[in-house]
């Protein structure tokens, strides 16, 4: 993509990272396709499953948090002190509040507008990013039911762009289980292309690949993913309780033992009580 | 271009061993923002800081605990747990096949190409193999400490390896609670109709992401010290239940 | 190992290892561990209701390893209801509210014998709905002292307007509640509330009492935890089962009752078995019911 202005770049993400996700709840607006239009709330599909760890601090055990630090001032600073800055270049930054980022793509911002229907199956799963479900809100439960049972009568799903803060998405919604799920898709141009890695030559062994298909059909199953994140718990449980037989368990300190008595209010009072306690046993 | 190698292994199953390279499939294009200090436009940076003493803790004093009673942690090291393959076996275990279009979208998270590797075996007997049948191949391999599950697929004349979710990390739809609200045979009628006629192929390279065109001269304009408008996020006006079939035969009207 | 399915409004469970003895020295089959929880279940459940459940697992039984899990298990019904909390190292976590008695059930069939839970709502986790005071004996002293100091505290936090609650533990000690249920009450208050206390007793029991957690200073006294007072901490939920030796519970005592068994020297008298909590709670009502309503304003803070 070109930029008029070089020094503004785009940074590219190597898909080794964790996706940007959109926080729980966070966004809600309508989902419209041609003249009907239904208010939703958008949630988690997909919660990680993996044992939660909590970090810890090596010598004394007790527990760390995160909290973002100005290197100037050399201090921790304040949520309300934080700020979004793009960077035009070197240390030079433009501040985008919120609102700002809104007035971008206005008629984005709150609604998801389906322009037009297609069939998942021609969707090439290497297009699917991040899974989430839409809710109804107030108001909107009987067409959003509409919308859920046409998507699953017609086998089809809608394709729609939409923008949350300084990213817009193409997605698809569709219908799954009887919710809508909407899935954002990557861009084509964010697909590499796969020309330079193909086989050079395209000579097939028929014998072996025969054998392969043979093998194949021996080895057919139904898709279950269930019995796929037991096997992982159960070994992941297993590996624990070894541990815990060899290891000793670590405690937090407590917090605040060295500080002060309190108020001094409360503790007159405190003591004035403690003198007739003490009086009348 | 693919993305460069990032990992080595061979695809095991009955007897065939074929070796591949790993590559990124997708590369996301972002304008990337930074968290700033309000007053002197520093950049933050995020640091573990001890939620006693409130001190930094540098990355060399922090460990990952998990608790295993109220206020009680064992030290571990995650990448263990996660482990399943003994490290360096570089294997690609494939369990079981399954039709392709059973795989359920939800599951499916991230995808590499891959590429032969030298010598060049079995490669592509395994996509003419997996295409005849029409089936993918679930699989479990280890790579760079951690463990994955995943979907050996065709594209062409190309092996991918979709890696997939666990069960137990998707949100059951029931739990959504959603009411059932029964929806007219008319309606459902002339909103498939509806849907019917705005079908189209899926065709990605149509779109483009003007948003973040638009976002790029946002900022240069602010740059510049001109002055930027506020617009109000476009709100559209929710379709009353009593007058959905009305607004639906519009539509379907409008297109028709 | 036998199963069996059950219908609880409308919703169906599968109850599974109902003849599993988990409690091998006394005798305790999981039926009736599910039995005591069904019965207890309308005293107990408000003292749950939109709380975030830790449950400890012994699915082996008492004298096995325990799970101890603060999400809510992933196989969990479609009916159950979660909230989404955020831990104060800002990872975000789903856990379970146990809001109805089908969903008490589901958790007592995983072999959750004990129900922990935190002093504030889910919807509200930095408010805690009452300040707790864990008094907890050390290796020489035991729940007689825990009375004593009790009793103690019950006037010293009276000549300050505030009436508080007593449970036991279920193990060596005692639970003193004070109920503020008060919207703009945080746990920086009641924290520092509660420490002002514990020095204030200590002070003036020194030989009785310790406000301070390492193990040096407890040997033959009650250690006043007051850092109990803490979002992240939760208590063992009145009613609770306790994974000890017998099927124990954390029942509410009555002022009246204290002074009356601590004097009775005995404190045996002070432990409540599974069939007289049942009995004492189907006849006298949810004793502990106060601490869920009662409003009271902490004093000079």
């Amino acid at each position: 993509m070109k930029s008029h202005n070089p020094n503004l770049s785009a940074s590219k993400s190597s898909s080794g990272r964790e996706p940007e996700m959109i926080p729980q709840g966070i966004w809600s607006g309508t989902i419209s396709f041609s003249l009907v239009a239904i208010p939703v709330q958008l949630v988690k599909a997909v919660d990680p499953g993996r044992v939660s760890f909590r970090m810890l601090h090596r010598d004394d055990y007790s527990p760390l948090q995160r909290r973002m630090f100005c290197p100037e001032e050399e201090r921790i600073v304040a949520p309300d002190e934080i700020v979004k800055g793009y960077e035009i270049g070197p240390g030079k930054y433009i501040v985008m509040t919120d609102e700002e980022l809104e007035s971008v793509t206005p008629e984005r911002s709150r609604t998801i507008e389906i322009i037009e229907f297609i069939d998942m199956k021609d969707v090439d799963p290497i297009y699917y990013e991040h899974p989430y479900y839409l809710v109804p809100l107030k108001g909107g439960e009987k067409a959003y039911r509409l919308l859920v049972e046409v998507l699953h009568r017609t086998n089809k799903a809608g394709l729609a762009k939409f923008v949350l803060a300084e990213r817009e998405y193409l997605v698809a919604v569709e219908s799954r289980e009887g919710a809508l799920a909407l899935i954002t898709l990557h861009y084509s141009e964010e697909i590499l292309p796969d020309q330079d890695i193909l086989p050079k030559g395209g000579k097939i062994e028929t014998e072996e690949k025969s054998r392969m298909k043979n093998v194949i059909k021996k080895m057919m199953a139904d898709f279950r993913p269930e019995k796929y994140a037991d096997e992982r718990r159960e070994k992941i449980l297993g590996l624990l309780k070894k541990k815990i037989k060899e290891k000793a368990l670590v405690e937090a300190p407590e917090i605040g033992e060295e500080q002060g008595e309190g108020p001094a209010d409360l503790i007159a009072a405190l003591e004035e009580s403690m003198r007739k306690v003490k009086k009348n046993r | 271009m693919a993305g460069g190698t990032i990992w080595k292994g061979h695809i095991h199953f009955g007897g065939a061993n074929v070796p591949v390279k790993l590559h990124t499939a997708v590369r996301e294009e972002r304008i990337q923002f930074h968290l700033l200090h309000r007053r002197d436009h520093a950049k933050l940076r995020q640091q573990m800081i001890c939620a006693y003493e409130k001190k930094l803790v540098p990355i060399e004093a922090q460990a990952k605990g998990l608790e295993v009673e109220e206020g009680k942690y064992i030290i571990v090291d995650p990448e263990e747990l996660e482990r399943t393959a003994p490290e360096g076996t570089r294997v690609i275990e494939v369990h079981e096949f399954v039709k392709a279009e059973e795989i359920d979208p939800i599951f499916l998270d991230r995808v590499y190409y891959l590429e032969p590797d030298a010598p060049a075996k079995g490669y592509n007997e395994l996509v003419g193999a997996l295409r005849e049948i029409g089936v993918d191949g679930i699989c479990t391999w280890t790579m760079r400490k951690r463990s994955y599950l995943g979907a050996l697929e065709t594209d062409g004349k190309i092996l991918r390896l979709n890696t997939l979710r666990y069960a137990d990390e998707v949100i059951s739809v029931k739990s959504l609670e959603l009411q059932k609200i029964p929806v007219s045979e008319k309606e459902l009628k002339i909103g498939s109709d509806l849907i019917n006629q705005l079908t189209g192929p899926f065709q990605p390279e149509q779109f483009e992401n003007e948003h973040q065109k638009k976002l790029r001269h946002l900022i240069e304009k602010k740059a510049r010290g001109e002055e930027i408008a506020i617009l109000r996020p476009r709100r559209l006006k929710p379709t009353e239940s009593d007058k959905l079939l009305q607004t639906l035969e519009a539509s379907l009207k409008k297109v028709a | 190992m036998s199963r069996k399915v059950v219908e609880i409004a409308g919703k169906r469970l599968s109850l599974s290892n109902l003849e599993k003895d988990l409690y091998p020295s006394y005798g305790f089959t999981k039926a009736r561990i599910l039995e005591y929880y069904r019965r207890i279940a309308k005293f107990i459940l408000p003292h749950l209701k939109n709380r975030a459940l830790t449950l400890k697992r012994y699915p082996e039984g008492v004298e096995e390893d325990f799970f101890f899990e603060k999400r809510c298990p992933p196989h969990r019904p479609e009916w159950a209801k979660t909230a989404e909390i955020r831990r104060d190292d800002g990872e975000r976590m789903t856990v379970c509210l146990v809001n109805n008695l089908e969903t008490l059930i589901w958790v007592e069939n995983l072999a959750s014998l004990e129900l922990h839970v935190p002093l504030a709502r889910a919807s509200s986790p930095e408010t805690p709905d009452f300040m707790v005071f864990d008094l907890d004996p050390g290796e020489r002293a035991n729940i007689l002292d825990c009375a004593s100091v009790a009793l103690i505290l019950r006037d010293l936090l009276s000549g300050l307007g505030l009436k508080g609650h007593l449970k036991t533990s279920g193990k060596k000690g005692l639970h003193m509640y004070v109920p503020l249920n008060r919207k703009d009450t945080t746990f920086e208050d009641t924290k520092k509330f509660s420490k002002a206390v514990a020095g204030i007793m200590q002070k003036n029991y020194p030989d009785l009492v310790t406000a301070r957690m390492a193990k040096e200073y407890r040997k033959s006294k009650v250690f006043i935890n007051w850092a109990q007072n803490d979002s992240s901490k939760t208590m063992v939920c009145v009613y609770s089962l306790r994974a000890q030796e017998k099927p124990v519970v954390s029942f509410p005592l009555s002022w009246k009752e204290l002074e009356r068994l601590a004097g009775k020297g005995d404190p045996g008298r002070l432990r409540i078995l599974h069939s007289e909590a049942l009995r004492r709670a189907e006849d006298g009502g949810d004793l502990f019911r106060e601490v869920l309503v009662k409003k009271q304003k902490l004093p000079h803070l």
